[in-house]
């Protein structure tokens, strides 16, 4: 049997979730498939490009990580924007607080990023001064 | 119409740059998945381009990577940086463009990695320009036939094998034959005879001791103000070893468009092949032909096919190279070998018996052969190396039977007497490039049989000390016949009489 690429399962799991099919019968297939080609480790990989690809299906799931406790207003205004770009019907954002950012706000999405965050001006501008 | 200020304009468009740049964007993001040996495997970007370049965020900084291999699920970066720094699970981003590196004239003098930055302890260069380390070579109207010579200031070379602007000519042989050694010497000759040729010498993977004693002899000779030396050395990730020679023909490049002149030295593209094969085993690309991946051959030709003489449309610039390439016991057969003799146009054979033997340069007269440079030959060179390519190669081939027997026929013998003292006279000494009226003066002395009471033992003394009193006695036709045109019969009378008076004093 010819190995199937993350890319093909992930597209074929995502394209059932979208037309309707029931879930349950999904999640079991993939599993099923994957105990049986022994791939169970490619697992959480297999699962961000089903996140991918129902992303671009409208449906985008992700994350805000900020230093401090985000207000509802924000994460609204988050999610808002993120609508936005990406042109999603729906939006579902976790919050997650990570001092080790310093400030500002990252929002990792599936496949894409917005960080501007101190950390991260921090690290471009270290690299800048190693260059120079 | 309302007046368009530049100025304001460029103001304006530089502000919403900045703008944009701080609002922040939704990047496209991917992850490194797996990391050894210099390369990465990212998941996702899938929008990254073959030779784009990742930026990968650890915690110490960001560190650069070329994407290679874009498969179905994953990409293959080689990093540009130290692997120890990257993690499984940093995430990577696209950097929006292909690798390129600084170019322009503030690069001579210079001493620069294959990014381009400084590793000679001088100030950081900033030029205006920049180069794509992979282009495209200029196409068929774009170029001219080679017809202008690129002397080396080595007589065996400039005589029997001439190389034009413009032309690839490989230097091939053992280890320790003398291959760095003449380019060195080509390099210091375009200094000396003020040719205005500009020197790029890529080290690849050299001892960095090697570059720097080069860096000081080049200074000593005052050449180095006329060269770029793009050095890596054996510690370097393979990844800077395999773009060392594309990045430094980018900064020859530029020269060459600017309607000037430049010399690219590989040295050597063994090594480059052996670093290309390093990284596709590492990034499991399929073997081949001693494990070498199949694009060996192209890897070697795309960078060769960069170096062309320019049509005069285009500016009439030129781009030389001579790539090196180290062959293992005298096999030119070999597969790195046969690929890079079949890109050039032609190639100087170093032999290891003929070095061992005194006769230095240790060129190989019946191996060697310049396919285009003929035409590129002055008319004062051109004068005197007719039919000397074929007396030398037989006279070696006769000289190999003659030590069989001593019963041999007076041609065969002064065949063989002429020839010891061709092979003497062509006998140089490293750092001693030889101006165009010493090489014509010099081999006229021996062809017309002037020097055929010298013993062959004392033909270097007396070449020496004619070629002093010419410059005494015939300064002005001796800079007349520097310039190249073929000598007049005052000239070639000239050289007869100071060689046959010269000959006198070392009679055998």
């Amino acid at each position: 049997m010819t190995r199937l690429s993350r890319r093909a399962i992930a597209t074929y799991v995502a394209q059932q979730l979208t037309t309707g099919t029931d879930s349950k019968k999904v999640v079991l297939q993939l599993a099923a498939y994957l105990v049986d080609t022994r791939r169970t480790k490619e697992l959480s990989l297999i699962i961000r490009d089903i996140q991918f690809y129902l992303s671009e299906a409208g449906s985008v799931s992700g994350v805000i990580t900020t230093a401090t406790t985000l207000t509802a207003e924000t994460k609204k205004a988050v999610e808002k924007y993120i609508k936005q770009q990406t042109g999603a019907t729906t939006v579902a954002l976790d919050s997650f607080i990570d001092p080790s950012v310093i400030g500002g706000v990252k929002v990792s999405i599936p496949g894409r990023e917005l960080d501007a965050t101190v950390s991260r001006n921090l690290t471009i501008l270290k690299t800048r001064f190693k260059k120079a | 119409m309302t007046e368009i200020s530049i100025t304001e304009l460029s103001n304006d468009l530089r502000n919403a740059i900045a703008k944009l740049e701080t609002t922040g964007n939704l990047d496209e993001v991917g992850v490194v998945l797996r990391v050894g040996d210099g390369v990465a495997w990212v998941r996702g970007l899938r929008n990254a381009g073959f030779n784009e370049v990742l930026q990968i965020e650890t915690g110490e900084g960001i560190v650069e990577a070329f994407a290679l291999n874009l498969m179905e699920d994953e990409i293959g970066a080689v990093l540009l940086g130290e692997d120890s720094k990257v993690k499984a699970g940093q995430t990577v981003r696209l950097k929006g463009s292909v690798l390129s590196v600084p170019i322009g004239p503030e690069l001579l003098g210079r001493v620069v990695d294959p990014l381009g930055r400084a590793i000679d302890g001088g100030p950081a260069i900033k030029t205006k320009q920049q180069g794509l380390v992979e282009r495209e070579a200029i196409g068929v109207m774009g170029r001219k036939s080679v017809h202008e010579p690129l002397m080396t200031g080595i007589s065996a070379i400039d005589v029997m094998f001439p190389i034009g602007r413009g032309q690839r000519e490989l230097i091939i042989g053992d280890r320790q034959t003398g291959k760095t050694a003449l380019a060195i010497d080509t390099m210091i000759n375009q200094g000396k005879q003020n040719t205005g040729v500009v020197n790029v010498y890529v080290a690849i993977g050299q001892k960095r001791s090697k570059i720097a004693r080069l860096v000081e002899r080049l200074k000593q000779e005052g050449v180095m103000d006329q060269t770029i030396i793009v050095a890596t050395s054996p510690a370097d990730p393979a990844s800077l070893l395999y773009l060392a020679p594309y990045a430094a023909t980018a900064m020859g490049e530029y020269f060459r468009d600017n309607s000037q002149h430049a010399l690219m030295i590989y040295d050597d593209l063994t090594k480059h092949a052996v670093a290309y094969r390093q990284m596709s085993l590492l990034l499991r690309r399929p073997p081949g032909r001693e494990a070498y991946p199949g694009d060996v051959f192209y890897l070697h030709s795309r960078l060769l096919e960069r170096s062309a003489k320019l049509s005069d449309d285009l500016g009439a610039g030129s781009l030389t190279a001579l790539p090196i390439i180290e062959t293992q016991a005298g096999d030119i057969s070999a597969y790195i070998p046969t690929n890079v003799i079949s890109i050039t146009d032609g190639q100087i054979f170093l032999e290891t018996d003929l070095f061992y033997q005194g006769i230095r340069p240790a060129i190989s007269a019946g191996l060697s052969v310049s396919r285009v440079g003929g035409a590129a030959q002055s008319g004062a060179i051109k004068s005197v190396s007719g039919g000397l390519k074929l007396g030398l190669s037989q006279f070696r081939e006769l000289a190999s039977f003659a030590q069989f027997g001593s019963d041999l026929d007076e041609a065969t013998k002064s065949q063989i007497e002429r020839g010891q003292r061709l092979t003497e006279l062509l006998k140089q000494h490293q750092y001693l490039p030889m101006s165009v009226w010493q090489q014509v003066a010099s081999i006229l002395a021996v062809t017309k049989g002037y020097f055929d009471t010298v013993p062959a033992a004392k033909i270097k003394a007396a070449q020496a000390s004619m070629l002093t009193r010419l410059w005494a006695d015939h300064k002005k036709d001796m800079t007349e016949l520097d310039k190249g045109a073929k000598p007049t019969e005052e000239i070639l009378k000239s050289i007869e009489l100071t060689a046959l008076s010269t000959a006198k004093g070392f009679e055998g």
